[in-house]
């Protein structure tokens, strides 16, 4: 009886034994946690600047002046009225440089970008009558497409349950928005950045409208805009393991 | 049969205890630990953690990617990129770190692009 009993404690511990010595030689990669976390990455601004400089807001180049008259909804649209705005407002809101607007007359030398950037002449007299360290200009593009076609969908069948791929018509505007910035010294009349920013943003039905269409872009946009003058915060996940 | 059962509840226990044991020479509770801090928003203190666990483990392909995650967090895109890329020598078929080198190559490209210098770097 007394060998009889001592048997099932000696299997017992074994095996606990066993169980434990298993668990502790398992590699530690088995029991690697990982955590997904928000973060929020700096980022420092484009241009080195002081943060208080009068900055002068100059005429863009229209890109897409010549559409206008093909397409009756850009020729209702004051593109350069509502960058303006947009960006003057941004600007006052979110950084502390002092915002002024060019007379509304102020004609720009040429057409070209190239030749816009290597206007110093120019360039130098908008800033001393403007008062300006900064001078903001560049080129402006926004295209209104409606797209339409036969896109792939899934669907669930109500009978069966089963899953099909069936063919349907979508119709569909797209707003594609292009920006190039060019940052002009006021006192010297150099070019010290230029940078061209893109957006598409498509709308799921056709028709849409391109104020919405216009804002959207901007508002996508926005940070990176920013971001030429002062520092901004972009967020990210990413993965971090727990042990 | 009952003196059985619980002695070997006695040895399970002490099993358990023996693999839960933590100390803070090891690696692992260091990650553990700056993981927990970084989940809170304290990025540098995660990040000596996680140093301090390289100190002991070189070779852990976790830490560096820790480290790597903390550096970003921190604006430290440079040092980040280093540690990225020797958490991937290290362990280059993990999915996590592999996914986080993919998204910090994006924004570090782009970064640089705008910059048109390495930032954070000395």
């Amino acid at each position: 009886m007394g060998r009889r009993g001592r048997r099932p404690i000696a299997a017992a511990l074994a095996v606990v034994l066993a169980a434990s010595v298993a668990v502790w030689l398992q590699p530690a990669d088995a029991f690697a946690g990982v955590t997904q976390v928000r973060m929020r990455l700096p980022l420092k601004p484009r241009l080195p600047l002081r943060g208080n400089e009068r900055v002068a807001l100059a005429p863009f180049l229209l890109v897409t002046e010549a559409d206008k008259q093909r397409d009756k909804r850009l020729a209702n649209l004051d593109l350069q009225g509502e960058f303006h705005r947009f960006l003057k407002k941004q600007m006052e809101k979110k950084t502390k440089l002092e915002v002024v607007a060019t007379p509304p007359d102020i004609k720009l030398p040429t057409q070209s970008l190239t030749e816009l950037g290597h206007a110093t002449e120019f360039w130098r007299s908008v800033g001393a009558a403007m008062g300006a360290e900064i001078i903001v200009s560049g080129s402006l593009e926004f295209k209104v497409e409606d797209r339409s076609g036969y896109k792939t969908e899934e669907y669930i069948s109500p009978i069966n349950g089963q899953t099909y791929y069936r063919q349907v018509y979508v119709e569909q505007t797209g707003f594609l928005f292009d920006i190039v910035f060019l940052v002009i010294d006021g006192r010297s009349g150099e070019k010290l950045l230029q940078d061209e920013f893109k957006d598409f943003r498509q709308a799921s039905s056709r028709k849409a409208d391109e104020l919405q269409g216009l804002f959207e872009n901007l508002f996508s946009l926005e940070n990176q805009i920013l971001n030429l003058f002062v520092a901004r915060e972009r967020e990210a996940d990413r993965y971090i393991f727990t042990d | 049969m009952r003196r059985a059962v619980s002695l070997a509840l006695l040895a399970g226990v002490l099993a358990t205890a023996c693999t839960s044991y933590s100390s803070t020479e090891r690696p692992s509770s260091q990650i553990a630990f700056g993981a927990e801090v970084a989940k809170k928003g304290l990025w540098r203190e995660a990040a000596f953690r996680f140093e301090q666990a390289l100190s002991r483990d070189p070779k852990n392909a976790r830490a560096h990617n820790n480290l790597a995650v903390a550096l970003e967090a921190t604006g430290e895109f440079a040092k980040a990129l280093e540690e990225y890329k020797k958490a991937l020598d290290l362990a280059p078929n993990d999915n996590y770190i592999r996914r986080n080198y993919a998204r910090f190559a994006e924004f570090y490209t782009s970064y640089t692009r705008t910059t048109g210098k390495a930032a954070g770097g000395p």
